[in-house]
């Protein structure tokens, strides 16, 4: 996620709107903490009792990181309208968080649970599957920590300057860390209602923009219309992902995956009720599609007719890109800091700077959810384990310094990978994992399913299986370069590959091994109702 | 129980739809309307595979919200 450093001077404008953005998220921090209560359920779930604004943008903001504002429209630019269909999976997700979130909040309030791993050993039994899950949601949090610190960096450097990439990298994660740590879920949650007013806007407001300043929707349609038809038609599976079929897994898998991760989890703990969550669902699957198909992801479309890359058929590096453009996925902010303040003088500048803190805020809210959740897994599913008579306080400060320790070693890695050979490719590595991180999740699915729904797995059948689709995930991801491997990743999403040797596996281990307790099975049942 | 019974169709069909517009939206659905190496067609001036992903982005979302005002609601009275 480079970012360009684009010619327009935005004056004083960043500064302003970031500094007054800030302060009002440590002042939210601030008024987490003293609304919150020294017990390891206030800092993790808010006290089970968030009310509709809340769980429904947290929910949203979570989801979405810096790559919802930079990345979305990158793949329209460079893949034309067959990118667009990505925001049919959010719909999927929507869904998902009442059909998936409601009974993991029923479940949790009855039993008392924090995290992904207290219900899925809750249910199994036995601490194994505890650490299998607790790994698979570490891989999915650990890399979105790391590469939205980085983003926070780059964002820097686009605002004000080249050489203030350290400085926003450690901004970021210092403003974060003081609200995380000091009032946990409350204050997470109460920032990402703000970050997530930021994003939607964002995401409108540029597309507005856009379409405005190429004339109005009739005018900006024209001129995508005269596109390369390739850029207005569905790809072939054997020249490009960007298919029909990979899509249609992505839509479905993808969007489980980033619903059943921790920190998602952990917000269905912390919803006050069904009737909540229902309504959550519901803007989740309307709106937040909506600002993407009508709002951001047409900046995409509008920039390709605008600024096209000197040779379609060439990969779209800088060389091959309009001056000043020398990633895909700078495309936003390009198409903005040059029409904005042109089209709309002061007030131009004001957007763009908002704009560019909303990209920003997609990065802290994910970095900040991930960050808490990774506490929270990490205390119940490691160290409660082998501390089992632990103070809830003592739990809550073993997060507190599992946040601390993650957030330095993040900015490290960060650092160096800025700075060093060594940290280059360790980065490089990270950013591997941050494209297979939902893969990781969604192995997580199968058992989410069993558990509310089916109750028939096994405890060997559910560790089985996750252990196996992992494995798929670490195999489709290192092994590249031959035919069969690369025709299959054109065709399927990594995850939904890895999910179907899961659920095979869970089924025939689950059909020799022994069940739960058909007692237990029948007061899960109760609980669920 | 009888309202978990009365239920279960509107499930199913509800369930049918939004697959139906998943295969049709995002899946191959979309090789109808601007398959590889076509020539695009537009729609009222309008790129036709954007407005097929709009279609079915509205399909989709009406049959979220049909179901969190009949079976989500019941589900929870």
């Amino acid at each position: 996620m480079d970012i360009i450093l684009a010619a327009t001077d935005l004056g004083h404008a960043p500064h302003v709107v970031l500094v007054c953005y800030l302060l009002i998220l440590l002042g939210l921090g601030i008024v987490g903490y003293l609304r919150g209560k020294a017990t390891e359920e206030d800092y993790y779930l808010a006290g089970r009792g968030q009310g509709l604004l809340v769980t429904s943008l947290t929910i949203m903001a979570t989801f979405f990181s810096g790559v919802a504002l930079l990345g979305f429209p990158g793949m329209v630019y460079q893949h034309g309208v067959s990118a667009m269909f990505l925001a049919l999976n959010l719909p999927v997700a929507g869904a998902a968080v009442y059909l998936l979130g409601n009974g993991i909040r029923k479940l949790g309030k009855a039993r008392g649970y924090v995290s992904p791993g207290d219900m899925i050993a809750g249910y199994y039994g036995g601490s194994m599957i505890r650490i299998v899950a607790a790994v698979l949601g570490i891989l999915y949090v650990l890399p979105y920590i790391i590469i939205q610190i980085k983003a926070g960096g780059l964002l820097a450097q686009t605002l004000f300057g080249e050489d203030m990439y350290n400085t926003g990298a450690v901004a970021l994660s210092a403003v974060t860390l003081v609200y995380v740590l000091v009032g946990g879920m409350r204050s997470v949650a109460w920032t990402d209602v703000l970050q997530g007013l930021l994003l939607l806007s964002g995401a409108v407001l540029a597309g507005i923009a856009v379409i405005a300043s190429m004339g109005g929707p009739g005018e900006f349609f024209a001129k995508v219309a005269q596109l390369d038809p390739k850029q207005l038609t569905m790809h072939d599976p054997a020249e490009s992902k960007w298919n029909p079929w990979w899509i249609l897994t992505f839509c479905l898998f993808g969007s489980l995956a980033s619903i059943v991760q921790p920190a998602q989890w952990m917000r269905f703990y912390a919803a006050r009720s069904s009737k909540i969550l229902r309504r959550s669902a519901v803007i989740f699957a309307v709106v937040l599609p909506a600002c993407f198909l009508f709002g951001i992801m047409l900046v995409g479309l509008g920039g390709r007719a605008l600024h096209p890359p000197m040779d379609p058929s060439l990969p779209l590096n800088a060389a091959n890109l309009p001056e000043g453009l020398k990633k895909a996925d700078q495309i936003a902010v390009f198409m903005l800091r040059e029409e904005l303040p042109v089209m709309l003088g002061g007030l131009g500048i004001v957007l763009v700077s908002i704009i560019m803190v909303a990209i920003m805020a997609a990065s802290m809210s994910t970095a900040d959810s991930n960050l808490h959740a990774l506490g929270g897994v990490i205390t119940r599913d490691i160290y409660d384990q082998k501390n089992p008579n632990a103070s809830q306080k003592e739990r809550a400060w073993v997060g507190r310094i599992v946040i601390i320790v993650t957030t330095l070693l993040a900015l490290l890695i960060v650092y160096l990978g800025e700075n060093s050979e060594f940290g280059e490719g360790l980065l490089k590595t990270i950013g591997q994992f941050f494209f297979a991180a939902m893969a990781f999740s969604c192995q997580l699915v199968p058992v989410a399913v069993d558990m509310l729904y089916i109750r028939r797995g096994t405890r060997a059948g559910a560790i089985a299986g996750m252990i196996t689709g992992g494995a798929v995930v670490l195999v489709t991801l290192f092994l590249t370069g031959t035919n069969t491997i690369d025709t299959i990743k054109r065709v399927i999403d990594m995850g939904g590959l890895a999910l179907a040797f899961n659920v095979l596996v869970f089924i025939l281990v689950s059909l020799f091994t022994r069940k739960p307790d058909p007692e237990h099975i029948a007061a899960f049942k109760r609980d669920l109702s | 129980m009888p309202g978990e019974r009365s239920r279960k169709p509107t499930a199913i069909i509800l369930s049918a739809i939004f697959l139906f517009a998943l295969v049709m939206g995002a899946g191959p659905g979309s090789l109808l309307i601007a398959p590889p190496g076509s020539e695009p067609p537009l729609w009222f001036g309008m790129p036709a595979l954007y407005l097929w992903a709009v279609l079915w982005f509205f399909v989709e979302a009406a049959v979220v919200i049909i179901a969190a005002c009949t079976l989500w609601q019941k589900e929870e009275d």
